[in-house]
């Protein structure tokens, strides 16, 4: 009996060992997990944090990350559909949706982030393939605000038919449904960074540096025009001021001399005898001078005493 | 034995790994079996020293356990949060609870602490990096080309280094949503921005800073919410906004085009501002001058006319007297200034001699009446009779 007990008593404690020991794993918050019994998995994956219980010695537990996880590419030369060669460096973000299927057809993240890659840049290439650059370049919600609509082509003054943004939702989309079946949850695929290649980017700024002389000329020829136009206004003003002043002035002395004329004739010609009697002899006043040889008549009236002493 | 009796608590030197305990456990139960083969097993006693034996064995090695755990309590359950951190407590795993700064306590083995700093500024920075922090930083810009150029919305190629500040608002999202935080807000800063100056043209870019920062901040806080990352944005400010140096100094070129278009201008409002005020002091000169003789002028007749009127006014009193006496004043006057004075009677000399003015210079022959070329004057008297 005792040794029944004993017995007894050694098995609980051995079990209670055992389950203190490997019968128990505590989940982080950031991890989830799939258990494996002699290799093979069993039942869902645990993703709920917390103290769990599984069956020590047989089962493992095999842990994955339950956070979000960055995929991110190497640089890629794609061709657009208008025959740009353009750089895109794009990034993803994912999670392991369900760990059984990633652990069963991927196994780790390092086999995962190379899934991705064939995944993700395949139905970026595809995509970008199909479309213009400037789709690649705008987004759906282009505004011509933003433009001075300098340029001449057509496709540069609309909105872009799809945009940046509804393209990568397309890649995302398109990849998804690849990535289902691996267990994985691809959540974004962003279009990190999109530039030209180099001998595009040459291209690009020969137009850009023709394009900024076109403006300096513009910008030059549009002072000179309006510097003669200012010089223009004022030979015109100069003109006009004196012409003006000249008119004016020739006016008010002709109004003067005529309302002089005016006051002369009609004080002079009521006495108009007299006025030329006087006048006459200022003007032999001013006249006859210094170098003056006077010849007179003995019929004069100022000589006429000396010839006479009677009244004329 | 007798040292467990005297303090079961702050034991240093104790078998505390658990193979030791087992082992220890193991060799107990195995004395306990010993003693009691050896004794023989009594059956009708019900309570033997051996069960005692045991049990006071199995108690002594508990107590030693429970030394190590109540030491272990004290040494990793109290900790300190300093101000500006937060710490996260998970409980088997699970989120518990966040602690404030202060000095704390979690329960060992059970709960698990980490720290969050929730007050630090964290800076990216993108298109260059800080050489020297500190007071006088100086920025190494090359080499981030990858990060700075990007594609404006007319297909041109432009230059954009800038900042983002950010800190900690969830330290548990920050902690366990998303594994690469940081990375996170590089990414979709370097997305976002490259998407709105891709909608942007590049004038527009270059002249309106302020709303691309703003569209930016604001897109970006929403992405990183979106994706649980526990943070929240501080500032994001845009540095330099530039073409790249290839282009520069065309635009440059259009800068000093601008310059010289604007000196043109000024250059010919210049000379307007010069010309033309003074050409109208001139003209206002002219009209007043005209003015001026018109006055003068009136004034003269007014003058005139009056003195004429005046002297009329007398000489009508006395018509015949005034005439004369006029006439012979003026003559007194002229005649002494005369400087020769011939008196001759045209009418009894058949032949004019030959007058010799040549002392004025000119010999001329003069026949008949007065010549009207020389300065001989016939005294219109002879002519007229005075009335």
């Amino acid at each position: 009996m005792k040794q029944a007990i004993q017995i007894l008593t050694l098995v609980l404690v051995a079990v209670v060992i055992a389950t203190v020991w490997d019968g128990f794993y505590i989940l982080r918050e950031d991890k989830q997990a799939v258990i494996t019994q002699f290799g093979a998995p069993v039942g869902e994956p645990v993703t709920t944090a917390g103290l769990k219980l599984k069956v020590p010695f047989i089962q493992r537990i095999r842990y994955f990350e339950k956070r979000t996880l960055i995929w991110d590419g190497d640089p890629n030369q794609i061709a657009t559909n208008d025959k740009t060669f353009i750089f895109m460096d794009n990034t993803a973000r994912w999670r392991i949706s369900n760990a059984l299927l990633f652990l069963q057809a991927v196994g780790n993240e390092m086999s995962a982030q190379t899934l991705l890659d064939d995944i993700i840049n395949g139905a970026v290439r595809d995509l970008v393939n199909q479309n213009d650059l400037i789709e690649i370049i705008r987004s759906s919600d282009w505004d011509k605000e933003y433009s001075f609509a300098r340029s001449r082509d057509a496709d540069m003054i609309k909105a872009p038919e799809k945009g940046r943004d509804k393209i990568s939702a397309l890649v995302l989309k398109q990849a998804s449904q690849n990535t289902r079946e691996y267990g994985i949850e691809l959540i974004d695929v962003m279009f990190k960074r999109v530039n030209y290649i180099q001998s595009v980017r040459e291209k690009v700024y020969s137009r850009m540096i023709s394009e900024r002389k076109r403006i300096a000329a513009e910008k030059r020829s549009r002072g000179e025009g309006r510097k003669a136009e200012i010089l223009g206004k004022v030979e015109r003003e100069l003109k006009e001021i004196t012409s003006e002043a000249k008119r004016q002035a020739t006016e008010i002395r002709g109004e003067a001399d005529a309302e002089a004329t005016r006051l002369y004739g009609e004080s002079y010609s009521r006495y108009a005898d007299f006025y030329f009697f006087q006048k006459s002899l200022e003007s032999y006043r001013n006249i006859l001078g210094q170098n003056t040889s006077l010849i007179l008549s003995p019929d004069s009236e100022l000589l006429h005493y000396l010839e006479s002493t009677e009244d004329r | 034995m007798p040292m467990n009796e005297h303090s079961p608590w702050g034991k240093k030197k104790k078998p505390g790994t658990p193979e030791d305990f087992l082992a220890a456990l193991i060799q107990k139960i195995r004395d306990a079996f010993n003693e009691e083969k050896n004794e023989g097993p009594p059956p009708q006693k019900g309570e033997g020293p051996d069960p005692a034996h045991f049990l006071a064995g199995i108690g002594k090695i508990a107590l030693i356990v429970l030394a190590i755990i109540c030491f272990q309590i004290i040494y990793s359950s109290f900790y300190t949060i300093e101000p500006g951190e937060q710490g996260v407590v998970l409980r088997f795993g699970k989120y518990h609870r966040t602690t404030e700064p202060g000095l704390r306590f979690k329960l060992p083995y059970i709960e698990e602490m980490e720290k969050v700093d929730v007050k630090t500024v964290r800076k990216e920075e993108f298109g260059f990096r800080t050489r020297i922090p500190g007071q006088n930083s100086s920025f190494n810009k090359d080499g981030f080309d990858k990060e700075s150029l990007m594609l404006t919305g007319d297909k041109n190629v432009i230059d954009v280094a800038w900042i983002v500040q950010y800190t900690v608002n969830d330290p548990v999202r920050f902690l366990f949503k998303v594994r690469n935080v940081r990375q996170e807000v590089r990414d979709n800063s370097e997305t976002v921005i490259r998407r709105i100056v891709g909608n942007m043209d590049f004038d527009y870019v270059l002249g309106n800073r302020a709303v691309l920062a703003g569209m930016a901040k604001q897109e970006l806080q929403q992405d990183l919410d979106k994706l649980e990352s526990g943070v929240h944005l501080g500032t994001l400010q845009l540095l330099d906004i530039t073409p790249t140096d290839a282009v520069k100094p065309a635009f440059n070129e259009v800068n000093e085009a601008d310059q010289d278009m604007k000196r043109l201008v000024n250059e010919a409002e210049e000379y307007y501002n010069k010309v033309i005020p003074k050409a109208r002091g001139a003209a206002k000169q002219i009209v007043e001058e005209a003015h001026g003789y018109a006055v003068q002028r009136i004034n003269n007749a007014k003058g005139e006319t009056t003195r004429f009127n005046a002297i009329v006014a007398e000489y009508l009193k006395a018509k015949d007297v005034t005439r004369r006496r006029m006439y012979l004043e003026t003559m007194q006057e002229i005649l002494p200034r005369v400087k020769r004075l011939y008196v001759m009677d045209n009418e009894e000399q058949p032949v004019l001699p030959f007058l010799n003015l040549s002392d004025d210079g000119q010999t001329r022959q003069t026949r008949g009446s007065a010549s009207a070329e020389t300065n001989e004057y016939r005294s219109p008297l002879n002519n007229r009779r005075i009335q």
